[in-house]
């Protein structure tokens, strides 16, 4: 919000000046309604270890972040260019593997991802897209300019929020958006019905689509039921669905109903009990079988975990370079490998200026933040790499910058970062804003909802 | 629609229609209770146990008290989450089953049930509930009506809506003979019913006012019969809720009023000839008790006939239908509103 000396920038200045007209008791009952609305309309997600089964309202602070118009085209076009790219890389592992051929990317790297499904080369996916839905986390640098911090290709949730915050805001501080240029989030559900229909099997028409949750014990079944409801499709879970014949069908009232895409909010792990885990209750057994025989489409398909795995990351610079002949529009954090021998010596004499985290973990688990680890968890975590390599990234740390942020009726800056929500189908769209989170936490830089985050609108303005 | 869905829809409207039942008896009874003067030494067990008994709540009040008293039945009955039949735990099964499919119903019934929901789970609940149970009762019950009429006014009148109304008019059948049976109890254990008691039972089932109206004078036997069992204008009389059950049926189902097509709809067709054919002359000639568990029996098995019809997923897929997919759906609802217009 401000620039560094301290001046508001020019695209706040309107926002700045209402909240200025606002007594702080004014504000206080707005962000209590706020609270009202959310807890009443039950946006809430699920605590994990808590015997209750206790919800919680994602904490909301209502500053808005604001990104003007042509800050926010860089970082689409940065985007669409690094889905471009990931595309191509998950096609190519599952086919040639020419990337790996030429050395772009080491062999073992690749084979050894433990989201890599060697048992789905040479299955073709419809369209050829594997990641129809993508979550990228930016943060943004100290010269202003945004950073990848990791790409989630596998189910990225969050979307909800986007839109549920940018209901409440409207209903709770309409004056806010009074001309200032905000754009709107409310194709979203449209673009991602239609992202589903596309990669339909065959290219056939109308295609029965559904959203597959693993059920309302899921923290993220808001989300599920949200989406399922904008779109106006049905949301099943595992019990729902047979597979007859190779083919996929829903158990309605009325008999069997063939589904020919399914939006899957369960991880490849949990899709099918006689392929992934046996053990798993929530998904359809035979429904890979069906996949393979290309009766029915999967969004995202399976096995793009390997291109969200963190040390995949540390090349999707060079595969931009070598797929598109171009150079990445937005840059990334350096990354160290472990497995590389000479990364792992620079780690291990590091680890207090490092961050290091598991290479396929996620939601803020499986990190070390080294200037603030003590001795004995630094130890822990060189014990860790040493014993699987394979599994762990360090980098520097990154600064995220503070935004304005209301805690306990003062404003302070408090960390945030940004997760655009990225739609591959017929074309690309580009969620105008997404999700930012803010870590509420003095001096935190983890922004996760399960570890103490909250979140904030996010105003792309249109062009002036 | 999917199954599951149908079940929870059913389910949902059941246990809301349960809690609003619940809390208008203990209302009633509450009433009831301060007419002391009238039962003159009778005991807490003559008074408390013919509600609990015709609940189903009996053993396990005595487990939880084993030497229980007038306050622990208000509280057993309305907020222990130990009593799996309480209003608090009908309302969070209620909502439990709404939350599974939100995205079938509208914002605002959502709304609602989560807001009943929440009030009731509220850490100032009980000592709210100690200070003036009756308003917990006022709130629930307007609650419930509230989220019918929401039902009734935002949600299309789409499978999903006939599975609601199913659940609510079963519930809604079911309970109002339980009503006529708590007195029956109380008259068994060697009192009669005087009109005080036949008040309450109408009270019971929000009919004192319609009783004044359509049958007049003090509340006796046969007056309330006629109006609980057999009223084809009262909404929670047995027969009403039994006709809007055979309607939903056949709008489910698609098959033509006077016929049926499965288990469910030829067991409510013949319970809806047994009532628009009989009076409270054969019922008090029978037997009030016997009558109305004939009743509650019939009930029971349309509600498992269409868990079987409509829910109980096939595990071999031979035994099931096909949809095709070309079906349009804009079709089956012209059929439906068709259906619905005929028989209104």
């Amino acid at each position: 919000m401000f620039a560094g000396n301290g001046e508001v920038r020019a695209h706040y200045q309107l926002l700045r000046e209402r909240l200025d007209t606002m007594s702080k008791e004014e504000l206080d009952q707005k962000i209590r309604s706020l609270e009202t609305l959310f807890l009443r309309q039950g946006i809430t997600f699920t605590v994990y270890g808590d015997q209750r089964g206790t919800e919680r309202v994602f904490p909301f602070d209502p500053i808005p972040r604001i990104i003007p118009a042509d800050e926010w085209q860089t970082i689409e076009d940065g985007l669409v260019q690094r889905i471009t790219a990931l595309n191509l890389f998950l096609y190519d592992v599952y086919h040639e593997q020419k990337i790996l051929k030429d050395k772009v990317i080491p062999e073992e790297v690749i084979l050894s991802a433990a989201h890599y499904r060697p048992e789905f080369r040479d299955t073709d996916v419809p369209r050829d897209i594997y990641i129809h839905i993508c979550g990228t986390d930016l943060i943004r640098d100290r010269d202003g300019s945004y950073l990848v911090l990791e790409d989630n290709g596998r189910c990225p949730s969050g979307v909800s929020y986007v839109l549920e915050n940018r209901m409440a805001m409207k209903r709770v501080f309409p004056h806010l958006f009074d001309s200032a240029g905000v754009r709107s989030v409310d194709s979203y559900a449209a673009d991602l019905l239609g992202t589903l229909q596309y990669i339909a099997p065959h290219a056939k028409p109308d295609p029965v689509c559904v959203l597959l949750t693993p059920g309302h014990y899921n923290s993220a079944y808001f989300e599920h039921s949200f989406l399922a409801r904008q779109m106006g499709i049905e949301i099943v879970e595992g019990r729902d669905l047979i597979v007859v014949g190779g083919h996929v069908y829903m158990r309605t009232t009325r008999g069997l109903q063939q589904v020919d895409v399914i939006y899957r909010r369960l991880d490849d792990d949990f899709l099918d009990p006689k392929v992934f885990r046996k053990d798993s209750m929530l998904g359809v057994p035979g429904l890979v079988s069906a996949v393979q025989a290309g009766n029915v489409a999967l969004a995202n398909a399976i096995g793009t975990g390997v291109a969200d795995d963190k040390v995949t990351y540390a090349y999707v610079e060079k595969m931009i370079k070598y797929y598109l002949d171009q150079d990445p529009i937005l840059k990334q954090v350096p990354t160290y490998l472990a497995w590389d021998e000479k990364d792992r010596g620079y780690i291990l004499e590091h680890l207090p200026e490092l961050v290091v985290k598991a290479a396929n973990e996620s939601g803020g688990y499986g990190m070390l933040i080294g200037p603030r680890a003590s001795k004995a968890e630094i130890e822990t975590f060189r014990g860790l790499i040493l014993a699987n390599p394979r599994n762990y990234i360090a980098q520097p740390v990154v600064y995220f910058s503070r935004h304005p942020t209301l805690t306990d009726g003062t404003v302070e800056g408090r960390h945030i970062d940004l997760r655009p929500f990225v739609l591959s189908g017929e074309r690309t769209h580009i969620l105008p804003g997404g999700l930012t989170r803010v870590a509420l936490k003095k001096g935190s830089i983890v922004v996760n909802s399960s570890q103490g985050g909250g979140s904030k609108d996010t105003w792309v303005l249109h062009q002036s | 629609m999917l199954s599951r869905v149908a079940d929870n829809l059913y389910w949902m409207a059941r246990f809301m229609e349960r809690a609003e039942n619940l809390a208008r008896l203990l209302q009633a009874s509450n009433e009831l209770l301060l007419d002391g003067a009238t039962f003159g030494s009778r005991s807490f067990n003559d008074y408390w146990d013919p509600v609990l008994t015709a609940t189903a709540m009996e053993d396990q009040f005595r487990t939880l008290y084993p030497s229980g008293t007038v306050a622990d039945v208000g509280y057993f009955m309305t907020l222990h989450e130990g009593n799996p039949d309480s209003i608090t735990m009908c309302l969070r099964l209620a909502r439990e089953n709404a939350r599974t499919v939100r995205d079938q119903i509208s914002d605002e019934m959502w709304t609602e049930l989560n807001d009943l929901y929440l009030f009731i789970t509220a850490p100032d609940t009980l000592s709210y509930f100690q200070r003036s149970p009756q308003s917990i009762y006022d709130r629930i019950i307007n609650g419930s009506l509230l989220f019918h009429g929401i039902t009734d006014a935002t949600m299309a009148r789409t499978e999903g809506w006939q599975f609601i109304q199913l659940g609510k008019h079963l519930e809604r059948a079911d309970k109002t003979s339980r009503f006529l049976d708590i007195r029956v109890h109380s008259a068994q254990s060697g009192h009669s019913l005087d009109s005080i008691q036949w008040a309450s039972i109408l009270r019971s089932a929000s009919a004192f006012g319609t009783y004044r109206q359509e049958v007049g004078g003090e509340p006796v036997a046969e007056g309330v019969i006629d109006l609980l069992v057999f009223s084809t204008v009262f909404p929670r009389s047995i027969r009403y809720c039994v006709q809007c059950i055979d309607i939903n049926l056949h709008a489910i189902s698609g098959s033509s009023p006077g016929t049926y097509s499965n288990a469910a709809e030829r067991l409510a067709g013949r319970l809806l000839a047994t009532l628009n054919f009989g009076g409270s002359s054969e019922v008090l000639d029978r037997g009030l008790q016997e009558y109305m568990d004939d009743i509650q029996q019939v009930l029971n098995n349309i509600g498992q006939c269409i868990f079987e019809t409509y829910v109980l997923l096939p595990q071999d897929a031979q035994s099931v239908t096909f949809v095709p997919s070309t079906e349009p759906q804009q079709l089956r609802w012209k059929e439906l509103q068709a259906q619905q217009q005929q028989q209104q």
